[in-house]
């Protein structure tokens, strides 16, 4: 593998066509996700949730790659220049993913609103007239659906658990439920991808079915859950302390020989 | 960590490689509820993509018989055994006498 060049300094996210804007919110997503779920790897509840878990943080990063390896197509760059070489500002993760593993609660909490809303926006691209995000979608899908199940079964087992647990995934909701939409932030461009078929929806839109999705489970299961409509703000420059230790931490490797091979 | 500290139960796995192959036993795993031993296991055993099929099963569900007087008696077993049983020089005997009733 080789260690990734400097993403080119002409090359500025925001001058990005609507696609490319399209694909480096996807792939930002998972990519972050990835990087703090895998801060569980060694610590998590128990053994074998430390496996799972570090499997999970690594499906995401599968999934960032497949959306980096496109984008770099379309840039004539790579995909590491793209994900180890670019400025910290020029993440366009949602603002959700902005802070750290926390607790394993909040973790949970995170991840259910999280991969709901990816979900959601995953259907939406299933049937896109952009064949490379067609088929990338399909495959991603098809392991997202374990994602779901999994945090579900933990989603559950906190909120009918008395006591501390259910607590602090009480807390964490309350914290994260405002953020969730920042999801479905609009993207640059927008209408060009919904006119032309590449997504199904406006976000807008999509935010209103995953609404749909989320509100009864959390009714079921007596959560808080008061989300509000995303805003253009979701999506950085701007991520916050959090994300800068992060940020520093997954490009440390990289930045300290660029161009290195191993 | 140790099993003690965790409120759950062992698991034991099965394993089926390819569509048809036998039921092997793969291993164990620890989980607070089956669902989420199910999600275990699959991350245990499959998560390289190398299982067709897991059966997994608490363990409290398994009967085991390893008392050796019900599996292994200190008795000759061998006339249960097809090839404890000699037939060649009572077939040959048996044909023998057969020849001379009707020469």
């Amino acid at each position: 593998m080789t260690l990734p060049g400097a993403w080119p300094a002409e090359l500025t996210v925001d001058a990005l066509p609507p696609l490319g804007q399209l694909l480096l919110s996807l792939a930002d997503d998972e990519f972050v996700i990835g990087f703090w779920d895998s801060e569980w790897t060694g610590i998590a509840p128990m053994l074998e949730e430390d496996v799972a878990m570090s499997s999970l943080a690594q499906d995401e990063i599968g999934h960032a790659r497949l959306f980096y390896d496109e984008l770099a197509r379309l840039t004539a760059t790579d995909a590491d220049a793209i994900a180890f070489g670019r400025p910290m500002g020029d993440f366009r993760h949602a603002r959700l993913l902005d802070h750290p593993r926390t607790d394993w609660a909040f973790t949970v909490a995170r991840r259910y609103l999280y991969e709901t809303a990816d979900a959601v926006r995953l259907e939406a691209l299933v049937a896109s007239s952009n064949a490379p995000v067609a088929e990338g979608v399909a495959k991603i899908r098809r392991e997202e659906r374990y994602h779901l199940m999994h945090v579900d079964a933990w989603l559950r087992r906190l909120a009918v658990g008395q006591g501390e647990g259910r607590a602090k995934l009480d807390d964490a909701l309350r914290r994260l439920g405002p953020e969730a939409s920042s999801v479905f932030a609009p993207l640059p461009g927008e209408e060009e991808l919904v006119r032309d078929g590449v997504i199904a929806a406006s976000l807008a839109d999509l935010y209103g079915t995953w609404t749909g999705v989320v509100g009864p489970v959390m009714r079921e299961l007596r959560l808080p859950f008061d989300p509000i409509p995303p805003t253009t703000g979701g999506r950085g420059p701007d991520h916050g302390p959090d994300f800068a230790w992060l940020w520093t931490e997954f490009t440390s490797v990289a930045r300290s020989e660029q161009g290195a091979r191993w | 960590m140790t099993t003690e500290e965790v409120d759950g139960a062992v698991y034991e796995v099965f394993r089926q490689e390819k569509d048809g192959d036998p039921m092997r036993h793969a291993g164990n795993l620890v989980a607070p509820d089956p669902e989420l031993a199910l999600h275990y296991a699959r991350e245990f055993y499959s998560r390289r993509g190398e299982s067709h099929r897991l059966w997994v099963v608490p363990r409290a569900a398994i009967g085991v018989v390893d008392d050796p007087d019900l599996l292994r008696p200190p008795l000759d077993r061998s006339f249960k055994k097809p090839g404890g049983y000699v037939m060649r020089d009572k077939l040959e005997e048996a044909r023998r006498r057969a020849a001379e009733d009707h020469p």
